[in-house]
Order: C-alpha cells, then sequence, then structure tokens
C-alpha cells in the first residue's frame, strides 16, 4: 500500500483559489502529496492544473487558501522552497545563445547546493551536445535539457508540466525512465499530464481536474473501481457457447456482442473464467483470443465529465 | 553575487553571440563619429571657387596669386561659360568673374587719375546660404584689401579674429561627446527589448522558480549595459581621438561618473519601456517613437539658442540634453548651459522618478 497522506506530506494544498479577471483558474482545490510518490494532475487544457502548479512553485499567489511545501508556506519562505525544490515549465525557452554546458554551470550559482554538471550531462543522456548552443537543439533534447536544469540543486521535490508534450513515442518512453528513477532515488514528483497512459505508467496517485476544480483523485485503480467494479472478459464470437449458458455462468452481469468478439460483464473474473473453461471444454473447445480488460482512466474522465479528455 | 556574475557573463554571452544586436550596439556609433567627422573635419572650411579673368593681365595675374595665399580657397580658372557649368555640377561653390579694364582701371588709378569703379562680380548659390556668405565675405575682403593697398593708405581698424573658448573646440570636438550621448541613450532605452524578450519567452519567470534573488537580475542586466557603455565611449573617443584629432582635455573621473550616470538613467528609462510593452513588437515600437524625441529635442546635435521658444522649453525637460552638455564639459571642455552639478542633478532625478515607476509597474511574466 503506497503512503497515505498525513504526516509525511511534502506537499500540502488547503481550498485554494485563483481567478483571473473573471476566469476562475482553479477553484477550490485541495490535495496533498506524500514523500517519494509521484503526483499526477491530469486533465484537459485549461484545466487549471498548470496555475496550480505554479502557485505551488510561489510562481503566483493564490487568492485564497493556503500551500505548504516541506513544511513551509510558500507566502513566506519562497526563497527558502525555491532552493530545495526543482521546476521544469511547459512552454519556457532557455538563453538561445549559451550552450548545455554554460546554462548548466550558470543555474548552478542560483542555488545554495547544486549537483555536478557532468553527472546532470550523463544522467539526462546530453553529454554529446555539451557543447552546442540551446538553439540548435532538437525537442527531445530540449526537454531533457530543461529536466536537467530542474535537477540542478538535488531536489528533494520536482515539479515536471507536461513533460512529454510534443515528444515523439521514444524520446516520451526515454522521459518516462528518467521520472522513474527519480522517484528511485527518493524525490517527490508533481507532474501534470493531459496523457491517459502516462498517468497511468508513472504516477502513484493521480487527480483528476477540470474547470478548475478536481473532480476526483487516488490511485488509477482505485479511481477506475469506484466507477467500474466489474471487468470484461472478452473472447471471439466464432464458436462461442450460447448466450443462455454464458448468462447463466458465475458472478456475470451482462453479455455482451461487440462485432466479433463476445464480452461478458463480471464481478468475480477467476470464477467466471473457471466456469467459462470448463463449459468450452465439455464441448471440445476453447475460447479464443481470452483477454480481461478493465475500464481505464479514459473511461473514468469520460463518466466525469459526459466528455473525452481528448476533443 | 556570484550568482550575478554568472549572470552577467552569460548576458554578455549572448549579446556577443548576437551578431546582429552587437553590429547595431557598435557599429551604429562608429558610423556615426566617422560621418559626423567628415561633415566637420578640418575647421575651417576649403571653398573651390572657378576664377574668371577677363582681363588677362599681368595685375590680375597677382591679385589672383594674392588671393589664393592668403584665403582658404583652391582657384580653378576657366571662361565664365565653363565655370557656370562647374558650379551647377558641383565642382565649385561660387564664381569670382575678374572683369576686362581692370589693369587699365588701376593703371589710372596710380597714374592720378579717378578712374570709374569697376566691379568684381561674385556668383554665389543662395541656397548654400552658410558658403554663399562665407565666399561674399571672403570676396569682400579680397576688394577692400586691394583698394586700400592701391589707394595707398595705411588701414586705421583691423579686426582680430578671435573666439570665447577655453580649448580648441572644433566641429568634430563638440559631436564626438554628443554621439557619445547618443549612444548611451540609445543603449539604455534600447535594453527594455531584450528584457521584453525574456519575458515573452518565459525566461524570466524561470529565473523566478529560482532563489536567484530579483535585485541580481536586474543588477546583472544593468552591469551589462554598463560594459557595452564603456566599449563604446572606448570605440567611440578611441575613434574621435585617433582619426579625427579630437583632443579629450577632462578628467577622466568625472567624465566616467557621467558615463555611467547616463547609462544608468537612460536604461532605467529601457525599464519603463519595458514595463508598459506587453509584446517584443510593442517594444520595437515604443523604443523608437521614444528615442526620437529624446534625440532631437535635446541639445545635443544643435544649440538650444537656435530653437524656438516652446521647443526649447521642452529641451531643457530632456536627460540627453543633460548629458550632451555634461559630457562636452567634462570631455572637451565645451561651454556649459548649466554647471555640472545641475546636469547630475538632473540626471539623478530621472533616474529615481523611472526606477520608481519601473518598480511599480514592471512585470515578470
Amino acid at each position: 500500500m503506497l503512503g497515505r497522506p498525513g504526516q509525511d506530506a511534502v506537499i500540502t494544498v488547503d481550498d485554494v483559489f485563483k481567478a483571473y479577471g473573471d476566469v476562475k483558474a482553479v477553484d477550490g482545490v485541495s490535495f496533498q502529496v506524500s514523500k517519494g510518490e509521484i503526483f499526477g494532475l491530469l486533465g484537459p487544457n485549461g484545466a487549471g492544473k498548470t496555475t496550480t502548479m505554479e502557485m505551488i512553485e510561489g510562481l503566483h499567489a493564490p487568492d485564497s487558501g493556503a500551500i505548504h511545501v516541506l513544511g513551509m508556506d510558500v507566502r513566506h519562505a519562497a526563497t527558502a522552497i525555491k532552493n530545495r525544490v526543482g521546476v521544469q515549465l511547459q512552454t519556457a525557452a532557455l538563453y538561445p545563445q549559451l550552450t548545455v554546458t554554460e546554462l548548466l554551470s550558470l543555474f548552478g550559482t542560483f542555488y545554495a547546493r547544486h549537483q555536478p554538471v557532468e553527472r546532470l550531462l550523463e544522467d539526462l543522456e546530453l553529454g554529446e551536445k555539451r557543447n552546442a548552443q540551446t538553439k540548435n537543439l532538437s525537442g527531445g533534447q530540449r526537454q531533457r535539457l530543461s529536466v536537467a536544469l530542474a535537477l540542478v540543486n538535488d531536489p528533494e521535490v520536482v515539479f515536471l508540466d507536461e513533460p512529454t508534450t510534443g515528444l515523439d513515442p521514444a524520446a516520451r518512453h526515454g522521459l518516462w525512465t528518467v521520472v522513474r528513477r527519480l522517484k528511485g532515488e527518493g524525490r517527490t514528483i508533481l507532474m501534470t499530464t493531459h496523457y491517459m497512459e502516462e498517468a497511468e505508467a508513472l504516477c502513484d496517485r493521480l487527480a483528476i481536474m477540470d474547470h478548475g476544480r478536481i473532480l476526483d483523485s487516488g490511485t488509477a485503480e482505485e479511481l477506475i473501481g469506484r466507477r467500474f467494479r466489474e471487468r470484461g472478459v472478452h473472447f471471439r464470437r466464432a464458436g462461442a457457447p450460447d448466450q443462455e449458458k454464458l448468462q447463466a455462468l458465475p458472478a456475470v452481469s451482462r453479455v455482451v456482442y461487440e462485432e466479433d468478439e463476445v464480452v461478458l460483464f463480471t464481478s468475480d473474473v477467476p470464477a467466471t473464467i473457471a466456469a467459462l473453461l470448463e463449459l468450452t471444454s465439455r464441448a471440445g473447445t476453447e475460447p479464443a483470443d481470452l483477454m480481461i480488460r478493465r475500464a481505464s482512466l479514459e473511461d473514468v474522465f469520460l463518466e466525469l465529465t459526459g466528455r473525452a479528455l481528448r476533443d | 553575487m556570484r550568482a550575478l556574475r554568472a549572470l552577467s557573463l552569460a548576458n554578455l554571452k549572448s549579446f556577443v553571440r548576437d551578431r546582429a544586436a552587437l553590429f547595431w550596439t557598435l557599429a551604429f556609433p562608429i558610423v556615426f563619429v566617422i560621418l559626423f567627422g567628415t561633415i566637420f573635419a578640418g575647421g575651417g572650411a576649403q571653398y573651390q571657387l572657378a576664377w574668371v579673368d577677363q582681363d588677362g593681365s599681368a595685375t590680375a595675374a597677382a591679385l589672383r596669386a594674392a588671393f589664393e595665399a592668403n584665403a582658404p580657397v583652391e582657384l580653378k580658372d576657366g571662361t565664365f561659360e565653363e565655370s557656370k557649368s562647374r558650379m551647377l555640377r558641383g565642382d565649385v561653390d561660387g564664381i569670382l568673374v575678374i572683369p576686362k579694364g581692370l589693369s587699365a582701371v588701376i593703371d589710372a588709378a596710380h597714374a592720378g587719375q579717378h578712374p570709374d569703379p569697376i566691379e568684381v562680380t561674385v556668383v554665389t548659390d543662395p541656397s548654400r546660404s552658410n558658403t554663399s556668405l562665407a565666399i561674399q565675405q571672403i570676396a569682400t575682403g579680397l576688394v577692400m584689401a586691394a583698394n586700400l593697398q592701391l589707394s595707398g593708405a595705411s588701414p586705421l581698424l583691423t579686426v582680430r579674429p578671435d573666439a570665447l573658448q577655453t580649448q580648441q573646440l572644433n566641429g568634430v570636438s563638440f559631436f564626438v561627446p554628443s554621439i557619445l550621448a547618443m549612444a548611451l541613450m540609445q543603449l539604455g532605452v534600447f535594453a527594455s527589448i531584450p528584457l521584453v524578450q525574456q519575458r515573452e519567452k518565459l525566461i524570466l519567470k524561470r529565473l523566478n522558480a529560482t532563489p536567484l534573488p530579483r535585485w541580481a537580475l536586474v543588477g546583472s542586466n544593468v552591469a551589462v549595459r554598463l560594459v557595452i557603455a564603456a566599449v563604446q565611449t572606448a570605440l567611440i573617443l578611441g575613434i574621435g581621438i585617433a582619426l579625427l584629432g579630437v583632443k579629450v582635455v577632462g578628467d577622466p573621473l568625472p567624465i566616467a561618473g557621467f558615463v555611467i550616470l547616463g547609462a544608468l538613467t537612460f536604461t532605467s528609462i529601457g525599464y519603463v519601456i519595458a514595463s508598459f510593452a506587453r509584446t517584443e513588437e510593442a517594444a520595437n515600437g515604443i523604443t523608437s517613437v521614444v528615442q526620437f524625441p529624446l534625440m532631437f529635442l535635446s541639445g545635443i546635435f544643435f544649440p538650444l539658442e537656435v530653437l524656438p521658444d516652446w521647443l526649447r522649453s521642452v529641451a531643457t525637460l530632456m536627460p540627453l540634453t543633460y548629458l550632451g552638455d555634461a559630457l562636452r564639459q567634462t570631455m572637451v571642455g565645451g561651454a556649459p548651459f548649466m554647471p555640472l552639478p545641475v546636469d547630475a542633478a538632473v540626471l539623478g532625478g530621472w533616474l529615481v522618478v523611472t526606477l520608481g515607476i519601473s518598480a511599480r509597474f514592471f512585470r515578470w511574466q
């Protein structure tokens, strides 16, 4: 079981509001992030993820509510917090005429303590580009450099804002490896994303945001399990037993025929499958392309907001 | 302090590696100095005059020799028609016509007769009033001298040319401090553009996410401007001294002081622009619009006395007027428009007010 928020909370956000004119960017958000976990803010563009994160980073002041990072109030201890966290901003450009090494060394001078540049170059596979001016880097390299800059001060907490947006699948998986390693090193990570598979692959816990509010939070399992108790047992329709026999299998609530598949919705997957296999073996066959599927975060988002995440 | 030094160095590297910015900042004032230097070089201007000798006598030839030796002119012989086409082409600035019968009149005068005076015609171009006036004066001087000599009378009144200036101040010496002042002004107000760029590209926001204090961020920008100002000053003065014969007579200390005060004041004006410009395009536009009145409504390119009253009162508010005045006084010993402490106070006042405005309105993101 993952550490529940409580005494070891590294980030505490308590009933935070932020409006820009008439637009309520963040409309009463509360959550906690525990030490050593990867916490994801998941939602479409404009949901308030970035604004929430930037308030935690101390870049904007909330209109009301309290934010604590590493036990310190961001309103009063911004500099002390900034020394111990690392920030990767979604769209921030870098000094285009400086080289990778120059930029990493420069950022090192801003902090009370900093990692050796060599180590950062190695960890983020930027060694070959050390003397390249940043304007000449590819999208993936630039993103890795922006993560490297977030790690310059060997931070306890790392903020990643849409770290893989615009990257090709190979570069995206490369960055996931980096994020997992950061967690392995004991760092706490708060990230935003609008990619379901990224949230599922990386985040220990998630908060689903839309229109400035958190609609639900928890592990991916919990989020799905709260709404979709049943699983789907899928297999090929050709040669499948009759509908009445399938309907009579233990724990099956519905039988649904899709194009070339039969789906048994069940609250007890092992019991249903055992009985299914017994049924087919008596007929001297076996179910083809047998598969167990659960609902995805996409389904959760659809359920929560009535629309798909990527519209 | 380590961060301030590193960030200043980073900004300087960025500046040097941005060829376009480098070129405009360093080449522009140099081009200006050389341009003005060529216009004002040599102090007393040399005039090209066409000499039309219709008399062809030995007396006319003697007059020609005396004229060429005593006046800042170069004479080109030719007929009146040839000379006219030369003047139309711009090869000569004016025409002097020595009429036929000149020697006859002079000979008659020497013989004790009283002949009718004969006219020496001077053709000038009234659209070039300065040159026109100068040539008429030169010609009049020549004729007067000839008259005196011929009449055998000794002169009772003479004019001794003198100037009320503590130092030799030729045209270039007047303009080099002005160009330096202008370069410092541009350097400062154009500070707005990289600043707005860095804000637009969220570089300022990224820096704000680090513990880097804001004073270090501002300080590094100002430090870079000062370094560039020093390089510009060295270049402009160097060219002025080496190529144009400018004599720098002042103490280096007050000169450096005013260069720094000027760079600070105008950089602060640049910050005010950056406070109100949301985009780089807007910053470019505002900077161009602001720099023209700053430049032309100040007394750096022409004396304030020639301006109409209302314009003169505008000019007496402009910071560049005082920077130009202070640099002219401290560098080449120019005549003061205001005492130096007043110059310093006005520049300092602009600095304080614009700093206050930017502190109030500048946005980091």
